[in-house]
């Protein structure tokens, strides 16, 4: 071996060290297990045990978990906020003479920005703390200890589901908070408007609201409406069945990891949501410099 | 070896490691630190050996807090010893690889002290349950295995009901139902006959005893209630002093005159 082999040897090795560091410190780290748990229970869905009917059955099931029971409150909230938004944007754009930026403003507010994490909020809340407190009652009672001792991954057979459900079930009440908070936020301003007799002086018409959104919704936009929702459906279960799955063996584990399951999430999803805010930033960096 | 059910070497588990022991955390991340023991850390079982032989039923007792249902978790693969080998059938599983799901690729059963039903499903499924995600055979078949083994452990009646709807000493036979419906060689057994009545206990002896003579399966028995090993007529063996005795009949620990015989069978000399 040359001197030139030793030198790329002792950097190869460092390097792997390194690596190794790394990876152990993460390992080590509440972040880095999740990740890990994440990825187990998505290779999960390739194991020897995998049975398409069960699989989707269980699938489907965690998904009217997740998305069904929520679906009324989801709903009124979604009305409200989408009234309380077009109203605000209608009056202050009207007011400053801004009414074509109209449907930008709607897109980012409701579309891009805050109806993803309402959503995700109220799933973190509801079923995010419920799959936590259903885990980890399983965990105490010893069901999980039996699932294992039986051959059965606990991983697949308790957070497969829930993650794929889960995600599924965000994306689809993701769409369903948009679309609620524009449409019956329209309906109710509308009856707002002629409750008032139009009082704020408003000119809105289905056409131009509607014309106004898609006028102003980007590629970006097609594609975030997809990816968010999905990465925050996997930060809620992920973290929900992690929080579960590691409660000591004691009841009083049970309320405490619900309510970091709920603020952990929360934390994680606005933290996703500024990685993927980047995403725009890039994508406006790209067009100036094409304009350049 | 080949007449070896399970043999363990030198077992030491301290209280550090039994507490917290969870799927995720490092188990199901495959993510061990071998032989640490945290500071302050005190000792449970210090080398504990054990050899169970293919066929036989083996009762572990001694006084509560002595870390028996902890030695059956280690066993079971639901804990991880600090120091020790565990051999299932003559197979060494090595300390790293040693987690519950691997212990269940052996054929080892476990019945939990609270038997341990997976609350929202039915009898029927629970027992199911494992068969259908191991495959074993088809849906017919699975039918079948789970009628014979509601039969076998007297619960068909019960076979639509759920866990809560449940006595305790319904639970425990369904337990056992379950673990028996994966045809274990070895089966761990946690206080089978806590919590029972008189005559749930005398109808519950039968059924474990049916397994050993009709199965040949080796069973390890945890209990408090030493005239089960009479009754099965099986050897019994204490965890005392942090560690395992010889295992010997019942008769020969009503006749000896160590510390622990004189405590835990005066009862039963007093009576005669």
């Amino acid at each position: 071996m040359t001197q030139n082999d030793n030198r790329e040897m002792a950097r190869f090795t460092l390097m792997g060290t390194l690596f190794h560091k790394l990876g152990m410190f993460l390992m080590h780290r509440t972040a880095g297990q999740q990740v890990v748990l994440f990825f187990r229970a998505l290779g999960s869905l390739f194991s020897k045990s995998r049975s398409f009917k069960t699989d989707s059955k269980n699938i489907i099931m965690q998904t009217f978990f997740t998305g069904v029971e929520i679906f009324p409150i989801l709903f009124v909230v979604a009305t409200l906020f989408g009234t309380v938004v077009i109203v605000e944007i209608m009056t202050l754009m009207g007011k400053v003479g801004f009414s074509d930026v109209v449907g930008s403003l709607m897109v980012v507010v409701i579309i891009r920005e805050l109806g993803p994490i309402l959503t995700a909020f109220l799933i973190a809340g509801r079923s995010g703390s419920s799959l936590t407190t259903y885990v980890g009652s399983m965990v105490i009672s010893s069901e999980v200890d039996a699932l294992a001792s039986m051959g059965v991954d606990p991983i697949r057979y308790l957070v497969m589901p829930g993650l794929i459900g889960g995600s599924i079930a965000t994306f689809i009440m993701t769409i369903f908070f948009s679309t609620s908070a524009i449409v019956s936020g329209f309906i109710v301003t509308k009856f707002v408007i002629f409750i008032s007799g139009n009082a704020l002086n408003l000119q809105l018409t289905w056409d131009y609201l509607s014309t106004e959104i898609l006028k102003a919704m980007s590629m970006m936009d097609f594609v975030l409406i997809v990816v968010k929702p999905l990465i925050f459906g996997c930060i809620i279960t992920t973290n929900a069945c992690y929080q579960a799955l590691n409660i000591p063996r004691d009841i009083r584990q049970v309320p405490k990891a619900t309510s970091r399951s709920v603020i952990k999430s929360f934390l994680y999803i606005v933290c996703a949501d500024v990685f993927l805010s980047l995403f725009y930033f890039f994508d406006y960096f790209n067009e100036i410099s094409k304009i350049i | 070896m080949q007449d070896e059910a399970l043999r363990v070497e030198d077992l030491h588990l301290t209280y550090g490691n039994l507490a917290g022991t969870t799927v995720s955390k490092p188990r199901a991340l495959g993510f061990f630190e071998m032989g640490k023991t945290a500071p302050n850390d005190k000792e449970l079982i210090s080398g504990a050996n054990l050899l169970v032989k293919r066929g036989e039923t083996l009762c572990i007792g001694g006084p509560s807090g002595q870390g028996k249902s902890a030695f059956l978790r280690v066993i079971a693969g639901l804990s991880r010893p600090n120091q020790g080998r565990i051999y299932y059938f003559g197979e060494y599983i090595p300390p790293e690889r040693l987690t519950a799901l691997e212990v269940a690729k052996r054929q080892v059963g476990m019945v939990f002290q609270n038997g341990a039903l997976i609350s929202n499903i039915r009898v029927k499924d629970n027992i199911g349950l494992p068969l259908r995600y191991h495959k074993k055979g088809n849906a017919a078949e699975i039918e079948e295995k789970i009628r014979m083994a509601m039969d076998l452990m007297r619960v068909r009646d019960s076979a639509d009901l759920f866990p809560h709807q449940l006595s305790v000493g319904m639970q425990k036979r369904v337990a056992i139902a379950r673990a028996w419906a994966m045809d274990p060689q070895l089966l761990l057994m946690d206080e089978p006959t806590a919590g029972l009545d008189n005559y749930n206990r005398r109808n519950l002896l039968p059924l474990i005893d049916n397994m050993r003579t009709l199965f040949k399966t080796s069973i390890v028995i945890v209990t408090h209630d030493l005239m089960m090993a009479k009754e099965l007529d099986c050897n019994i063996c204490f965890l005392h002093q942090k560690t395992l005795t010889e295992p010997k009949s019942f008769d020969y620990w009503v006749d000896s005159d160590t510390d622990i015989s004189r405590e835990l069978f005066r009862d039963v000399r007093t009576s005669g």
